[in-house]
């Protein structure tokens, strides 16, 4: 027995001693398409440096979650994407390398190539911390059949125009006294509220970290926002069935929706009949729009930390931008990317481009309960009926708790 | 054969035959539940690598917590709910499946399937069933009733929705602790009272419902601790929404802890359910202990 608890024990611990002799690399899976663009960037990297053994590790669910852990208990991945909205709580929480010196080192790697808004977006104390390896941004799809039936030639560009395209688009197809075509799809999340309260002048956050939901400014947007819902002229996607925005868009309850470039593989495969085009998000006060992006980062307990650059700068370097960028999942952050490969004069990917000058991504300092704070708080709105303002009077004083420390 | 074995040498093949499953007792229960006692304690972020000592201010957090508020708030009415209801209809089951009548195997399997099936897989079902545009609308639109009710995203019926999933899961899986019950109570008892006149009502109330009273000790326990560690159908069906008008208390440890990078506090607030839980059962052994 002894002698069986003994091997037993030495073989666990052996199993679990074994030294890791490749560079470790995990990322999250949104759909089998984008797995197969992964590997086939990892063949190609492969040829351009066979040295550099490594392990590609996606995860397929939870995140965030695993990283944490993996992050806690000092066995992270050499390389990892992080989103940009969850970059300021790693950044403070001290997570991350500075890749500073590998950039002198690799002069290929050229930083100013970079928008300017990606770029800064992993950016803490003067140091880079990490690089966007594409983006996305909010447009407004509509359907081009429906605009045509209802004989409107453009789409809207203003808050106006919106409000009044969409109610003409709402109708009662069949005659069953219920509406069964909507203007617009919305969903109640705080991220496609943020651009309306940007184009409003308003804020989310004030720079001293206090929240600003309650400034006139942020009311008025969710209250155009929330009453485009509340006057019928557009609806969620529990209202009709579907998933989430793209999927009502796609069957047909609704003419114009909010979305990124994720919807157009989305459309392709799942309603290849749509006929749909792109514009920039109507206008407020000012234009405005939600920038999202992803970053390879590299954690500062890494254990082949040279080799992970070496990924990193492969990947996101102007070659592996440009295959990783070339199906039009996402676009590049690369200037340089974008207008050696047509980005710029494409119909529909121009658009995505175009907005980039007026972009704004999602960073707050809060901690990340700040966020399922808010959607409860447009929740309450949406489902509950509080009124717009009353719900971000009770908003404010929760935000203001969840401030993070510098 | 003769056992001649000395008290000590007895107690030491017992030690040898219990370390498996004490080591991996401790490993996976007892270590876990003393470790998440300690970090209630502290703010415990695993990203950070100064965990501080706070003492009682994590559980002070925890209570002053609005949304904590609501979570015990939901998970009482949840539990006030689902427990009576579930017990009664799975001894009612029990009580008809122990009849003799023809295909009562089939029914039988029928009642016990949700209970072995994955709770995922029901709750994906029934997110569909409870949808707009789903079956649970369309049934009471044939009856009559116009409802438009998205049911989970309703503030004020999402967790009745929730509820109403669980006691069908749950009510077949203890209609066989019944049923069970049922079975070790001696015809005898019945024939008795079926010679003094005892009509089949008075025989339930009367034999019965007395006679499967530790199977109903052992219901109410087991489903008031399910009941309040709900998770599994809040997490995929609602994430606790909207308005966290169906966040329980496990959903609230499990997001304090793992989404919001704050282990100390979720561990607090978990402490704070098992000295519920803890209670509860308590009190119901104390008030109603299962042989009178």
């Amino acid at each position: 027995m002894k002698f069986f608890c003994a091997s037993l024990l030495t073989f666990l611990l052996c199993a679990c001693g074994k030294p890791q002799d490749y560079t470790r690399f995990a990322s999250w899976q949104s759909s089998p398409t984008e797995e197969k663009l992964m590997r086939n960037l990892l063949v190609s990297f492969e040829k351009q440096q066979p040295s550099v053994p490594y392990k590609y590790e996606p995860i397929p669910g939870n995140y965030s979650e695993k990283i944490q852990l993996m992050l806690g208990t000092h066995q992270p991945p050499d390389l990892f994407w992080i989103k940009d909205y969850s970059s300021p709580a790693f950044l403070r929480f001290d997570a991350l390398a500075p890749l500073d010196d590998y950039l002198q080192k690799d002069s290929a790697f050229t930083v100013n190539d970079f928008f300017p808004l990606f770029r800064d977006a992993y950016k803490y104390k003067g140091k880079y911390y990490g690089f966007a390896k594409d983006f996305n941004v909010y447009v407004l799809f509509y359907n081009q059949e429906m605009f045509a039936k209802a004989g409107i030639a453009a789409p809207p560009t203003n808050w106006q125009e919106l409000e009044a395209v969409a109610k003409k688009l709402t109708k009662d197809t069949n005659n069953d006294g219920k509406i069964d075509q909507y203007g617009l799809v919305i969903e109640p999340v705080i991220e496609m509220l943020i651009p309306f309260v940007h184009q409003n002048g308003g804020e989310l956050q004030a720079a001293n970290g206090d929240p600003k939901v309650t400034e006139p400014a942020f009311v008025e947007a969710l209250d155009f926002y929330h009453g485009l819902y509340k006057n019928k002229m557009a609806t969620i996607p529990t209202d009709v069935g579907a998933g989430w925005n793209g999927d009502a868009f796609g069957r047909k309850n609704a003419a114009m929706v909010i979305s990124g470039g994720w919807l157009i593989p989305y459309l392709k495969e799942g309603y290849p009949a749509i006929k749909y085009s792109v514009a920039p998000l109507p206008q407020g006060k000012v234009k405005s729009t939600m920038a999202f992006s992803t970053a390879y980062v590299i954690p500062k307990e890494a254990k082949y930390p040279d080799n992970a650059w070496k990924m990193l700068s492969y990947f996101v370097g102007k070659e592996g931008m440009t295959q990783w960028t070339k199906t039009g999942l996402a676009f590049p952050t690369r200037k340089s990317v974008a207008e050696a490969n047509g980005f710029y004069t494409h119909p529909v990917y121009k658009t995505f481009m175009e907005s980039v000058p007026f972009a704004r991504p999602l960073f707050v300092n809060y901690s990340e309960r700040w966020y399922d704070e808010s959607n409860a708080a447009l929740q309450s709105v949406f489902y509950g009926g509080t009124s717009p303002a009353q719900a971000m009077q009770d908003l404010a004083p929760k935000l203001k708790k969840l401030k993070l420390k510098d | 054969m003769q056992f001649k074995s000395s008290k000590r040498e007895q107690s030491f093949w017992a030690f040898v035959f219990l370390i498996v499953p004490m080591l991996l007792l401790s490993i996976f229960i007892f270590f876990p539940i003393v470790f998440a006692f300690i970090v209630s304690f502290f703010d415990w972020n695993l990203l950070l690598p100064d965990k501080p000592f706070v003492g009682l201010s994590n559980y002070v957090e925890v209570l002053k917590d609005p949304v904590f508020k609501k979570a015990v708030k939901n998970t009482i009415v949840y539990t006030i709910g689902v427990v009576p209801t579930q017990t009664l209809l799975s001894l009612f089951l029990a009580f008809m499946m122990n009849q003799k009548f023809k295909g009562r195997t089939f029914f039988r399997v029928a009642f016990y399937l949700p209970a072995i099936t994955s709770s995922v897989v029901t709750s994906i079902i029934f997110v569909w069933i409870y949808s707009k545009p789903g079956l649970l609308n369309y049934l009471l639109s044939r009856l009559g009733l116009t409802s438009d009710i998205d049911w989970l995203t309703n503030p004020h019926t999402v967790l009745v929705s929730i509820m109403m999933l669980n006691i069908w899961t749950t009510s077949g899986y203890f209609m066989i602790s019944f049923l069970a019950g049922l079975q070790s109570i001696p015809a005898s008892l019945y024939e008795a009272a079926e010679i003094d006149g005892a009509s089949t009502w008075t025989q339930f109330w009367k034999i019965t419902f007395p006679m499967v009273r530790p199977v109903t000790y052992f219901v109410v326990v087991m489903s008031l601790i399910g009941c309040f560690q709900v998770f599994d159908q809040v997490f995929v069906m609602s994430s606790g929404g909207p308005d966290n008008a169906s966040t329980t208390m496990s959903y609230y440890a499990y997001k304090n802890s793992f989404k919001y990078f704050r282990f100390g506090f979720g561990a607090a607030s978990a402490i704070v359910l098992a000295i519920i839980i803890f209670g509860t059962t308590w009190l119901q052994k104390r008030y109603f202990p299962s042989e009178v």
